[in-house]
């Protein structure tokens, strides 16, 4: 499956901003057996003064960015050409949760990519009890790690009311979690928390998801957003498994990876002080548009 | 011992303790009351009461002064620390409060032969944390061998993973560091924790040196105490030695005044010679740290940072940091600036890693351990635990991740045997179900060691915090530090969670030692600082307490003349009392409260302004405005308008006077030093200007003029200048136009003229700067003026021109 990626990320100040600095996290990465990025670009207008791309701690292209001119607007745009074949999940071979503990006790590498990372509660994902509370019943449910995953990404998506007024950007997992309402960051960051209470590898996966257009109807330009899911560490021999709770679904061939982290705060698609005494307001636009 | 058992509590005491014998032939009367602990080692004595040999002379001494004496020279070390300022901050109930440096008098003595083996202990354990942090952020061989748990790298707060597999600037991740030592039962010295983030208290200790040697100056000069000054200088010249390559600079970063220990980042500073920075004066170009200073963006290549790592970088850290630099990281990863010590040490103070430290120092260096640590279990591994929990009451229990002193962390770290029923079987309900969270650590009891109370001495127990410092000759220890003394005679380690208070340590010589000094010695090349580099936040500061000093001064002096009147007449309301309080409203000085509050809080806003720059004072200056700020703020509740605070307003100007001339007689003439000549030359035109504007129309009520030359301090200079009586234009040229008065507009802008001239950038190739032209059209104009030209408008123009001068300097200098 080949997609076309568009992004626009759009900022008015209140007043000019006299200089800032950001981190750009919004272009997708090349994952072995799961996606190929074929081009893209990214530009940001008016040009910063500074410019440098690099490859953040977990592997995702970041680039950082900073103004030194005063500056009313900030556009930053993104194109890609991504390539993704994900393989269909297979046999279900993890183990149960004592399984897992023992493997990961097995594990001496602080790798990236090591479980070790995910299991301790980070900025935006505190391991709370009545959370690990809630997920204990698809401890018992599930079985194995893959079957747990399952059914707490079914549990969330049928409890929680998708709300996009409900929570911010900033909000945490337990203030998602008592309002059972939110945006896919939040329905994510509430797996991460229940998995991890109950002692299973969990991060943060953002990226792009290909919205089917409601039969008969056309894709409206510019009205799909960014995403974000879970990652699940099933054991040495299943490795890494991603599950979205927004939609209750394994992650697919309509999932674009573009980052991994412990939660929001590692893969922000912007961050940045901007010096301004005023307010600023954004806009965000996505298409992903297949093209084969 | 001559008597014993003169109180009923010495009797009961009499079975479990041990009598000191007379030391010297003389009737001990300080140590008849030291009654040792049982089961207690004491740094003074032995188990049979004999004093130490390293004691010995100094008890003589101090016993030779007697208790009276005592008591009246420690007072005077008390007095140096509150006329020295030094005091930390406390956050409690009420908020932050600051706190009188709690100085136990009585020093620490520790054997030169022993202090050695202390230093060759913790110089092999710098080095060993040296190489764990290479590994942590390079390599990470210890964990692929199994010496240390993945999670307690991975799961820790601490591992700043922007900076994995980044290699410092400097080559070292550690140049500076602390350790909390305490001794045992068995009498060995043990590590109870390492500073190795950015460890506090050196400042604190170096007061302690100063305070207890101006209390025991001649028992200090009489024996071979190692002085502590060749430690800061040997680690100010390796500062400057890294920063010197290329063109940089080395400055010290501090989270700001709130900070409990900003009192010793600014006395360190002034120590040392150092820029005392925060975070918005830094910014970062081109993957370069930079500091905004009133000559431009200059280089920082050396960044002794006092704040922790996770708020250096609001970008990559914590987002939420208020204090941080945002790109900071990225200069860090660029290797353009050294961190001391590096961004992400403080994994290195993990409480979970005194556990495995042995066999990491056989693992990285092939070493045993020259000092134990105090010892620690990890749960994550189950024999571990279950020793934890066998042995619960007498374990310290706390979180694996703490990067705080078990006697730090009242919190979160508790003891086995103190905890309730319930408390016990929820813990170790926790242990047993996430044991990898939690360390247990023996409860160990410290030694003791004297502190003065009530005329003798008294036991007391104690921790010892030593400081290393890299050199290119290696580490340095410093010879003494400061030393901990518990409030009570609870001698474990985790009642020190109590407070205590702090005492010097005197590492004794059995041969004279050298003489140190900051001074540089004769055969140093001599070398002079590069100018123009003062902070555009300091120069802001600096400007702003001219101003606020200025506009007190002028207050008062319209108090003044006010109060005096209204205490002379028998009518309130006559005219020119009530025109004096209607000019006085819109500035906020209420008129009818004798101290009003605006005039407080103009004095408040001096001592902010002059806190914010703490390392540009002098502790004469601080003292001068502090003793300023305490008189306003006890005078605010008693006085009574009329002559009560006529009187008190005279008091006010006579210290206002007192601070200025400080200022202006032991500043040097730095940069520094113009901008708060300028701030005040500014406040003054501005205020002088108005005055006049108001009190000189022909409509003005009558006694007017009379009471402007009071405001503007002329009356006899009026008098002997003009034969005449006040007349408007004879005011108006003395206090505007007359080039000879210090009060005289005119003056201000030849002052501000002058000085203006001098700053950075404002005459390059020429052409002056936009406030450079700005004063010398002001100044020409008024130059040229006739004392009819001044009418009320134009002095009321005059006022706002120089407001807006303030405004020109700002945009080109405070940006």
């Amino acid at each position: 499956m080949h997609y076309d990626i568009r992004l626009h990320l759009h900022y008015d100040y209140a007043r000019s901003s006299g200089g800032g600095r950001h981190q750009i996290r919004v272009v997708p990465r090349t994952l072995e057996g799961i996606q190929r990025v074929v081009a893209s670009s990214l530009s940001f207008e008016p040009a910063p003064t500074e410019r440098e791309d690099f490859t953040d701690f977990f592997g995702n292209s970041a680039t950082s960015i900073a103004f030194r001119e005063e500056h009313r607007t900030l556009d930053v745009r993104m194109n890609a050409r991504i390539a993704v074949s994900r393989p269909e999940p297979g046999l279900d071979v993890s183990p149960d949760v004592t399984g897992l503990r023992r493997q990961i006790g097995e594990l001496r590498s602080v790798a990236a990519d090591t479980p070790h990372h995910f299991l301790a509660g980070s900025d935006f994902v505190a391991i709370e009890p009545e959370i690990t509370d809630y997920a204990r019943a698809s401890l018992l449910a599930g079985g194995s790690v893959i079957g747990i995953a399952q059914d707490f990404c079914r549990r969330i998506h049928d409890d929680f009311t998708y709300d996009g007024k409900a929570t911010t950007v900033a909000t945490k997992a337990d203030d998602a979690f008592r309002l059972r309402r939110g945006v896919c960051q939040d329905f994510t960051h509430v797996m991460i928390a229940g998995l991890r209470g109950l002692g299973i590898p969990a991060g943060y996966v953002s990226g792009f998801l290909r919205t089917i257009p409601p039969p008969g109807k056309t894709r409206l330009e510019g009205a799909d957003a960014m995403h974000a899911w879970v990652n699940v560490w099933c054991g040495r021999d299943a490795g890494w498994q991603e599950f979205d709770p927004t939609n209750d679904m394994r992650a697919g061939n309509d999932h674009i990876v573009v980052g991994y982290g412990r939660d929001y705060s590692d893969v922000a698609p912007i961050v940045g002080v901007l010096k301004t005494t005023g307010g600023q307001k954004g806009k965000q636009a996505v298409d992903v548009i297949p093209i084969d | 011992m001559s008597e014993r058992g003169e109180t009923g509590r010495d009797k009961a005491d009499m079975n479990d303790t041990a009598p000191v014998p007379d030391i010297g032939g003389s009737a001990s009367t300080l140590l008849k009351g030291y009654r040792l602990i049982d089961g207690v080692l004491d740094e003074m004595v032995d188990a049979a009461g004999t004093p130490k040999p390293v004691w010995r002379q100094f008890i003589s001494a101090i016993e030779a002064l007697g208790p009276d004496e005592l008591t009246r020279r420690f007072a005077r070390a008390n007095q140096y620390l509150r006329d020295a300022g030094v005091y930390y901050r406390v956050y409690d109930n009420d908020g932050a409060n600051e706190r009188e440096w709690p100085l136990a008098h009585v020093p620490l003595l520790v054997d030169e032969k022993e202090w050695e083996g202390i230093s060759a202990g913790l110089m092999q354990r710098a080095d060993l944390f040296e190489a764990i942090c290479a590994d942590i952020y390079g390599p990470n061989r210890l964990v692929e061998q199994g010496v240390l748990p993945p999670g307690l790298v991975a799961s820790s707060p601490e591992f700043l993973r922007p900076f994995a597999g980044v290699q410092p600037a400097g080559g070292h991740f550690l140049h500076f560091c602390a350790f909390e030592l305490g001794r045992g039962p068995n009498g060995e010295w043990w590590v109870l924790g390492d500073r190795m983030q950015a460890p506090s208290g050196a400042g604190f200790a170096l007061e302690n040196r100063v305070a207890t040697t101006r209390a025991l100056s001649d028992i200090y000069g009489d024996m071979h105490v190692h002085r502590l000054a060749g430690f800061f200088r040997r680690f100010r010249d390796s500062l400057t030695a890294m920063a010197s390559e290329p063109s940089g600079r080395a400055a010290i970063l501090t989270p700001g005044p709130l900070n409990e220990t900003y009192f010793e980042h600014a006395y360190i500073a002034r120590y040392l010679g150092i820029m005392l920075l925060e975070g918005e004066d830094l910014t970062v170009t081109d993957g370069r740290l930079m500091v905004r200073t009133v000559s431009g963006l200059k280089p920082i290549s050396v960044l002794w940072r006092r704040l922790d790592a996770a708020f250096a970088d609001p970008l990559e850290l914590r987002s939420d940091s208020q204090i941080g630099t945002p790109g900071l990281a990225e200069a860090i990863r660029r290797g353009s600036v050294t961190a001391v010590n590096a961004l992400g040490s403080g994994i290195l103070e993990t409480r979970a890693f005194l556990a495995f430290l042995p066999k990491i120092s056989r693992a990285l260096r092939g070493e045993e351990l020259l000092l134990s640590s105090i010892a620690t279990w990890w749960c994550g591994q189950a024999a571990e635990r279950q020793h934890v929990i066998d042995n619960f009451d007498r374990m310290m229990i706390g979180p694996a991740q703490s990067t705080r002193l078990p006697f730090e962390d009242e919190k979160a770290t508790v003891l086995g045997s103190s905890l309730s029923p319930e408390q016990r079987a929820s813990l170790l309900a926790r242990i047993e179900a996430n044991g990898g969270d939690f360390v247990g650590q023996e409860a160990v009891t410290l030694s003791t060691t004297p502190v003065f109370v009530g005329g003798g001495l008294e036991p007391r127990p104690a921790s010892l915090r030593v400081y290393l410092a890299r050199t290119p000759d290696g580490w340095v220890v410093m010879p003494g530090g400061f030393a901990r003394i518990g409030y009570s005679l609870d001698a474990t380690a985790i009642a020190m969670q109590r407070g205590g208070q702090a005492a010097d340590v005197w590492v004794v010589s059995p041969t004279p030692v050298k003489q140190e000094t900051l001074l540089p010695r004769e055969r140093d090349v001599f070398k002079r600082n590069v100018p123009g580099s003062l902070p555009s936040r300091a120069a802001e500061n600096l400007t702003w307490l001219g101003r606020y000093i200025e506009r007190s001064e002028d207050t008062v002096r319209i108090l003044r003349a006010y109060h005096v009147r209204l205490a002379e007449t028998s009518d309130p309301d006559m005219p020119l009392l009530a025109y004096i309080r209607d000019y006085l409203k819109p500035v906020g000085i209420d008129t009818k409260i004798a101290i009003p509050p605006g005039l407080v809080r103009n004095l408040d806003n001096a001592v902010y302004s002059a806190g914010q720059i703490r390392d540009r004072f002098s502790p004469d200056g601080w003292l001068a405005l502090r003793d300023l700020s305490k008189t306003i703020h006890q005078f605010a509740e008693s006085v009574e308008p009329g002559d009560d605070a006529t009187r008190v307003m005279t008091v006010l100007l006579r210290k206002l006077a007192g601070f200025s001339g400080l200022l202006s007689e032991n500043m040097y003439r730095f940069t520094g030093w113009r901008f708060l000549e300028i701030g005040r030359r500014l406040e003054r035109g501005i205020q002088i200007a108005r005055s006049l504007g108001v009190l000189t129309p022909e409509d003005a009520p009558e006694g007017a003029l009379d009471m402007m030359l009071e405001i503007g301090d002329s009356v006899m200079t009026h008098r002997r200048q003009y034969t005449v009586r006040s007349g408007r234009r004879s005011l108006v040229d003395l206090l505007a136009l007359d080039p000879l008065n210090p009060r005289s507009v005119l003056f201000q802008l030849e002052r501000l003229k002058q000085e203006i001239g001098l700053l950075p950038g404002s005459g390059t190739g020429g052409h002056l700067s936009p406030a450079a032209k700005e004063v010398l059209r002001l100044h020409t104009m008024l130059a040229i003026d006739e004392p009819g030209d001044l009418n009320p408008e134009a002095l009321s123009l005059l006022a706002n021109q120089i407001g807006g001068l303030y405004d020109t300097i700002a945009r080109a200098y405070f940006r």
